[in-house]
């Protein structure tokens, strides 16, 4: 019954996509866009083609994908630092909450302009950009999971004899853990918007700098094609490899059910 | 030993042996815009292997008395001594079985057991010993083969059992148990007052347990506070010198439990919570 209706809402779903095909290509037949700035589907898959066979387009990927390892990395580890200290302590969370909330409110972009003063043209600034992007929202949803812990859990842990250096690493994070990870997930989506604005503007490879090259060259078809690879990998890895995860801790947990 | 057999020493069966805690002077005031005053100055001693039973309706300060022996809440005026030292903080000698079972999700079964040993001298980092007294713990509660399952995938009854695996293993001097098994249902219950009965005559624990049930009460108890509300005080205290095992169900228990509801017979909020626990046995 359940995988039946699944695959009945693949097949409606891969449906919509190639409708969305054949709008796009009938748009184009009409021609009522000039196609310098309208391509059609074909024209942009036979750019994106070229970049391949010119080794632009994996190496670009690779770039963009190495930064976001790095930025994110450092990004997630002080958002789970601030995160921890805002849980743990009421004082630090009222100060550093609403201080994060607000620079949460900047648009990611807004983070590359500061970038180039303090770091001109090298990717420091790309991680930068990054951290600043995704450590508010990993902190916030840190701090938030911490504070909702059902007391019984630190109840349990202190009459079992835990030490209250040990709470951390035993007990805090672990059940904090489901609102962690989707803290990290949206972190990751706001550091990808964050990492491919800066690349626009200060990078010598990079989807950002195929999308910035694209316009400089006049040629629709590669900044469409960068922009369908950017949204690829941005949900991949969202629903994919975060998406998984998130899944798999929340059933751990008991949080809900293994589908289908 | 600890175990005193009643019959030949009726009157004080437990006189002989040493005190465990003791609860000088003891009365709690929560701050709020208005004080609420839980808990009137108490006085009493609980002997070593004793089981001693907090009885009376919600809000009569007999929760509070047992979270201030955990250590959770500290007390407004009067002090408590465990083995004649002051309590100050919780820790493992005094372990609190919770109404929730408040098992961590994130571990499985034998890792749930494991966990308080992992605190103690003699098992931290010696995870071989740690496992082996965890599996003999859940042997004991006839859970061995769910040592992997994870906390979600246990019946309530199954969650209760790992639970009191998981604070025995551990040694506790003393046992404390709020509401000992309150949203199961009648049978697993009964089993449940069999099993524990028998492992606590076995290891000989002191233990404090919390109830509104007064055939819990009388199930259980080697002594019976009870107590009454606003503010929350002891107002009697009743020796059960019944033979163990007791079963919930025995008419000797229920003679004791009639005693003790008829001590709070004439106040109309306590017959409430006679009546809801009724309802929760059907």
């Amino acid at each position: 019954m359940k995988s039946e209706s699944a695959r009945k809402t693949g097949i409606i779903v891969t449906i919509f996509y190639l409708l969305i095909f054949c709008v796009w290509q009938a748009l184009f037949n009409v021609g009522l866009i000039p196609d310098y700035l309208f391509p059609s589907p074909f024209q942009v898959g036979q750019r994106l083609w070229e970049l391949w066979q010119d080794n632009y387009l994996l190496p670009s990927i690779k770039a963009t994908l190495m930064r976001m390892a790095v930025g994110f990395s450092i990004a997630a580890a002080i958002g789970l630092g601030f995160g921890l200290m805002m849980g743990v302590n009421q004082i630090v969370n009222r100060c550093l909450r609403s201080l994060f909330l607000g620079l949460q409110t900047l648009p990611t972009a807004a983070w590359v302009p500061i970038s180039l003063l303090i770091y001109g043209l090298s990717d420091h600034g790309i991680y930068f950009v990054i951290v600043m992007s995704s450590a508010p929202a990993v902190a916030i949803a840190t701090s938030t999971g911490i504070v909702r812990i059902p007391p019984i859990y630190l109840h349990a842990a202190k009459t079992l004899g835990t030490a209250w250096y040990s709470l951390p690493a035993r007990v805090i994070l672990p059940a904090a853990l489901p609102s962690i990870t989707t803290g990290l997930k949206l972190g990751w989506t706001l550091g990808w918007h964050g990492g491919v604005s800066a690349e626009l503007i200060k990078s010598t490879i990079g989807l950002g700098f195929l999308l910035y090259m694209g316009r400089e060259l006049n040629d629709a078809a590669q900044v469409v094609g960068i922009m369908v690879v950017t949204i690829l990998f941005g949900l991949l890895l969202d629903r994919f490899f975060f998406g998984i995860i998130e899944h798999h801790i929340h059933i751990r947990w008991g949080l809900e059910k293994k589908n289908g | 030993m600890a175990s005193v057999d009643k019959t030949d020493t009726t009157q004080s069966p437990l006189k002989n042996s040493t005190v465990k805690l003791q609860i000088r002077d003891v009365s709690k005031t929560f701050q709020a815009k208005q004080p609420v005053e839980a808990l009137a100055a108490v006085s009493l001693e609980i002997m070593e292997g004793e089981h001693v039973v907090f009885f009376g309706p919600s809000g009569c300060g007999k929760s509070t008395l047992l979270n201030l022996i955990a250590g959770f809440e500290t007390p407004s005026t009067g002090e408590i001594t465990a083995n004649g030292k002051p309590v100050v903080r919780p820790g493992s000698d005094r372990l609190m079985l919770f109404q929730e079972h408040g098992l961590f999700p994130w571990l499985n079964v034998i890792s749930n057991v494991m966990y308080g040993l992992k605190n103690q001298g003699e098992f931290r980092f010696r995870y071989w010993k740690q496992r082996e007294v965890a599996r003999s713990w859940l042997k004991m509660m006839q859970l061995e083969e769910f040592e992997k399952a994870l906390v979600h995938e246990l019946s309530g009854g199954m969650k209760q059992r790992v639970a009191l695996a998981r604070a025995l293993a551990p040694d506790p001097e003393v046992l404390l148990i709020d509401e000992p098994f309150p949203a199961l249902d009648a049978l697993v219950r009964e089993k449940l007052y069999g099993d524990l009965q028998e492992i606590l005559a076995k290891t000989g624990k002191t233990v404090i347990s919390v109830t509104h049930d007064p055939r819990e009460a009388a199930c259980l108890g080697d002594r019976v506070f009870i107590f009454t509300a606003r503010p929350g005080s002891i107002q009697r205290e009743i020796h059960i010198d019944l033979p163990r095992p007791r079963g919930i169900n025995d008419p000797a228990v229920g003679k004791f439990a009639e005693q003790i509801m008829s001590e709070l017979g004439d106040q109309k909020n306590d017959e409430r919570a006679w009546s809801i626990s009724v309802a929760e046995y059907c």
